[in-house]
């Protein structure tokens, strides 16, 4: 089968990049191993964390962009970022949407108890800011280990409760099942029933996040009706079942606009012809299936992705063998402490591309004719350290592609 | 808090606690304190090797024969801190047969059963040995538990009336005249002070030796050696194997339950606290020791981290792997003027009891209470219990149930009801405690998600209450000593994955 574009890895940034492309009526394959990062951390939309509060992001961040021209957002620029973001809340219309408060970053309540700086927040969590100044119960379940409400609530100062589930029969539960049991009407009558014996009447309840997969809305309003109280979800350890949502949403929107997905599977080889690459070959044993495609656009991630590969000296990419720019050697890779605050050398390395996001060779021309690199695999940001990965991954998903389209 | 005892011990290492136990049998009362938990210097930071001797049988005679006697020793008293592997010295081409000859000659002259292997025989044995090697030597090296073995003695001590007083640091010496006559102590959890009096003093800090004594004024000719080690996911051999050459760096490799431990290197510090094992010495440790076992290259290495050995120094030997291995005992009344106070120091995990032995001979002595140690005869309290690691595991594996709750650590398969029982039965005072006692934290993730569940055990039980995200980063900073130096291939995206938990979604 030929294709307009090739989209390798299927976290956000490959996503955004596939929607950008079917919008415009071209042909699409998103081939991924797995769900990337997307499902594992991303429960809000940040963009550039460490901006201050206060100023609406608009004004904030083009000067930020400006004193870090290699960044991927320089590449971007910040019309583009917004362009891109508009396009991802185009998949989330209310009433499950994604809300910045005031333009600008706030700060959300996360499961360790601690405050955490993002910019679009899902409406589920929206009534979390600000807990210190509230009074809330936090809920936690029996049996589900990634949640600790008396942990939390000694942070907050609130107060916490643990829901005992009989349909747990005093096993362990996983998020994922806890979502699913979220969205049945008797479940929620029934973990009802348990809040209402600790419950002292605070007008805010808090959970983790783990209010149904599909319609978490709909959980919410019942659960609000239900109890008579507010009902927030508060991030917790991976996987993240917002980050599910997400998955889900695209998933859908995708298919149903013709894009071909193939998940689980990995590219095996690129079939390179002089300065092109003319398609991908897809190991599903025993058979090899070839893709071919216009386009190739690389958005395989960093090491959990398996988009960057590290052996004890070096960092390589291991898909097209694309320099990768890092510290000379491992010693340099990482700071002596954990929190060191700048964050880690290790985390700027990455692919250097041009302004068309296509990949540079040492001597900074483009490699290949048809290929566009986009996501965290770029170089010269540390989106952990900037809480900025949901921003990078969607504004340079959506850019790459329209300049891989010629846009 | 004001006490008396006739015996103050100062260090809860294993020499600090076989002390404890040797006094208490011998009926001297008896009071230890601990700057730490016990065992948290040198003591349990080695790799856990039960010596035959074999290691110091060409370079020192005296020390292999202290370590075969105390082979013996150990695996009657504490055969359930031991794993009776066997060991292996392996010759490789570059070694040549001629350090293997004098070696085994070695080994007969200090009575340490040596049998000589064919390369196939070795292989046989062993097949994750490299193919090149020229043969090895049989010995009876063994695995040994030090943390069992040290908590073992702590509690036997404990049992015939000592007074164990871990998190206890000493503030001050009280001297009169030419006569120490005890110390202030305190409390490092609460800040409680104290007085213990005691008309003798015994110095088993190991390597804070000096630090203990410069609040006497006084200093012992010491080197303090740095050995950097390696924690691999899995035992990549049945015995002990060591390179059959004089000592190196990289050349032992030792089984210990489920992994196996590579060392080490030697690298001479200034103070007892600089541990922090290098890129460098992990290189290093990879190289060499893949050369016996090529597998390493390939590991997955969960963890690096360093001891500090404690040589006393007769003179100023300039290597030292050339200082000897063997302890000193050091009556400072004798050498200083300042009676009441004994040093014991140097000396190997293995001969810890030994050293205990002729330390209270020598304190019995002064007393003018001669009284016969037992400490190689009576069995320490858990070995009647005793349980090898293929037992241990079969228990694991009824012990899991679904009433046991949650698995909080999924690398190890440890359950809520096990660290809640744990919780209820002892006094523990800090993380650390607890992290010592327990399989947390010690699998591939190095308690990457079970700490942060425990503390939730904790404010849970209300045994926590504040702000525990310190202690959370406190131990991630610790935990991150000995995984910055073994960061790439698979270690590097679940690295990735545990700061992305920590540093972003928690914004720690």
């Amino acid at each position: 089968m030929h294709f307009d574009l090739i989209v390798i890895g299927m976290g956000l940034t490959g996503l955004m990049a596939a929607k950008t492309a079917a919008e415009r009526k071209k042909k699409v394959l998103l081939i991924g191993k797995g769900f990337g990062t997307l499902t594992l951390f991303s429960n809000t939309i940040d963009l550039m964390g460490i901006l201050p509060e206060e100023v609406p992001v608009k004004e904030s961040l083009p000067l930020w962009i400006e004193e870090h021209p290699d960044h991927p957002y320089g590449k971007v620029g910040m019309e583009k970022i917004e362009e891109a973001l508009s396009s991802f809340l185009s998949f989330f219309p209310p009433p499950y949407t994604f809300q910045s408060r005031n333009g600008a970053n706030s700060l959300v309540p996360t499961g360790a108890g601690t405050l955490r700086p993002t910019y679009l927040i899902p409406s589920t969590m929206m009534k979390g800011i600000g807990l210190r100044e509230k009074k809330a119960l936090i809920v936690g379940f029996k049996g589900y280990k990634d949640f600790y409400p008396h942990r939390f609530s000694d942070l907050f100062r609130c107060r916490a409760m643990t829901v005992d589930l009989e349909e747990a029969h005093g096993a362990e539960v996983s998020a994922t099942t806890l979502a699913r049991w979220m969205e049945e009407p008797s479940f929620r009558q029934r973990l009802t029933e348990g809040i209402k014996k600790e419950w002292k009447g605070e007008p805010l309840l808090g959970f983790p996040a783990l209010l149904g997969l599909r319609d978490p809305m709909v959980v919410r309003r019942d659960l609000e009706k239900r109890t008579g109280a507010s009902i927030f979800e508060i991030p917790v350890l991976p996987p993240s079942m917002p980050g599910m949502r997400i998955f889900n949403t695209f998933r859908e929107k995708l298919i149903r606009m013709g894009v071909t997905f193939l998940l689980g599977q990995s590219v095996s080889r690129l079939l390179l012809r002089g300065d092109r690459c003319e398609g991908v070959e897809v190991a599903h044993a025993p058979l090899v299936n070839t893709y071919t495609g216009e386009r190739i656009l690389l958005a395989t991630g960093r090491f959990i992705g398996g988009g960057l590969r590290a052996d004890s000296s070096r960092i390589e990419e291991p898909l097209l063998g694309l320099p990768v720019t890092q510290p000379p050697s491992r010693e340099g890779w990482f700071e002596e402490a954990f929190f060191a605050s700048s964050g880690h050398p290790v985390h700027r390395a990455g692919v250097v591309v041009d302004s068309m996001f296509r990949p540079l060779n040492e001597g900074g021309k483009p490699i290949f004719e048809n290929v566009w690199v986009a996501g965290t695999i770029l170089a010269h940001h540390d989106s952990l350290y900037e809480k900025s990965k949901e921003g990078i991954e969607i504004a340079t998903g959506y850019t790459a592609a329209l300049k891989a389209l010629g846009g | 808090m004001k006490t008396e005892t006739e015996v103050l011990i100062v260090g809860g290492g294993a020499t600090g606690v076989g002390l404890a136990r040797d006094l208490s049998l011998r009926g001297v009362s008896t009071a230890l304190v601990e700057k730490g938990d016990f065992a948290s210097g040198a003591s349990g930071r080695n790799h856990g090797l039960l010596h035959s001797g074999g290691r110091y049988a060409v370079s020192d005679p005296v020390a292999a024969r202290e370590c075969i006697a105390e082979n013996r020793i150990l695996k009657r008293i504490a055969p359930h801190c031991v794993e009776e592997t066997e060991g292996l010295f392996v010759s490789l081409p570059e070694d040549g047969v001629d350090f293997q000859n004098r070696f085994l000659q070695a080994c007969r002259n200090a009575e340490i059963p040596a049998t000589l292997l064919s390369r196939d025989e070795a292989l046989h044995l062993e097949p994750n040995l490299h193919p090149d090697i020229l043969g090895a030597v049989k010995v009876p090296d063994g695995a040994v538990d030090p943390f069992t073995l040290v908590v073992e003695n702590a509690r036997d001590a404990e049992a015939h009336g000592a007074r164990l007083l871990p998190h206890t640091t000493i503030t001050s010496l009280l001297v009169e005249g030419k006569r120490l006559r005890g110390v202030t102590i305190k409390d490092r959890i609460t800040g409680e002070e104290g007085t213990i009096e005691a008309p003798w003093v015994i110095n088993a800090t190991g390597a804070w030796a000096n630090e203990f004594l410069s609040l006497a004024g006084l200093r012992i000719g010491m080197a303090l050696s740095k050995g950097t080690l390696l924690v691999t996911n899995h035992r990549l051999t049945h015995r002990v194997i060591n390179r059959c050459r004089p000592p190196s760096d990289g050349d032992i490799i030792v089984p210990n339950d489920a992994v196996s431990i590579l060392g080490t290197t030697s690298v001479r510090v200034k103070t007892p606290e600089d541990f922090l094992p290098t890129t460098e010495e992990v290189d290093l440790l990879v190289r060499e020791t893949s050369r016996m076992v090529p597998q390493i290259r390939d590991a997955r290495l969960i963890r690096a981290y360093a001891g500090i050995r404690p040589l006393f120094q007769t003179e100023g030997a300039n290597d030292d792997r050339q200082i000897s291995r063997g302890f000193a005992l050091i009556d400072h009344g004798q050498r200083d003027g300042l009676h009441g106070l004994i040093t014991i120091t140097g000396g190997k995990l293995i001969t810890y009891r030994l050293m205990a032995e002729k330390t209270s001979d020598l304190v019995c002595e002064k007393m003018g209470r001669p009284t016969p140690c037992t400490t190689h005869l009576r069995p320490l309290p858990g070995a009647a219990t005793r349980q090898r690691f293929s037992e241990r595991l079969k228990k694991m594996n009824r012990g899991f149930s679904v009433e046991g709750g949650e698995i909080l650590c999924d690398c190890e398969l440890i359950q809520r009801n096990e660290v809640e029982n744990l919780l209820k039965g002892q006094t523990l005072r800090d993380l650390q405690d607890i992290l010592h006692r327990t399989r947390l934290a010690k699998g591939t993730c190095q308690g990457g998600f079970c700490v942060y569940r425990l503390l939730g055990l904790l404010h849970e039980a209300k045994r926590v209450e504040g702000d525990s995200n310190l202690v959370l980063k406190q131990f991630l900073e610790e935990r991150w000593r000995g995984i910055r130096p073994i960061l790439w291939g698979v270690a590097m995206k679940e690295e990735e994955l545990i700061e992305s938990i920590y540093r972003g979604l928690f914004n720690l």
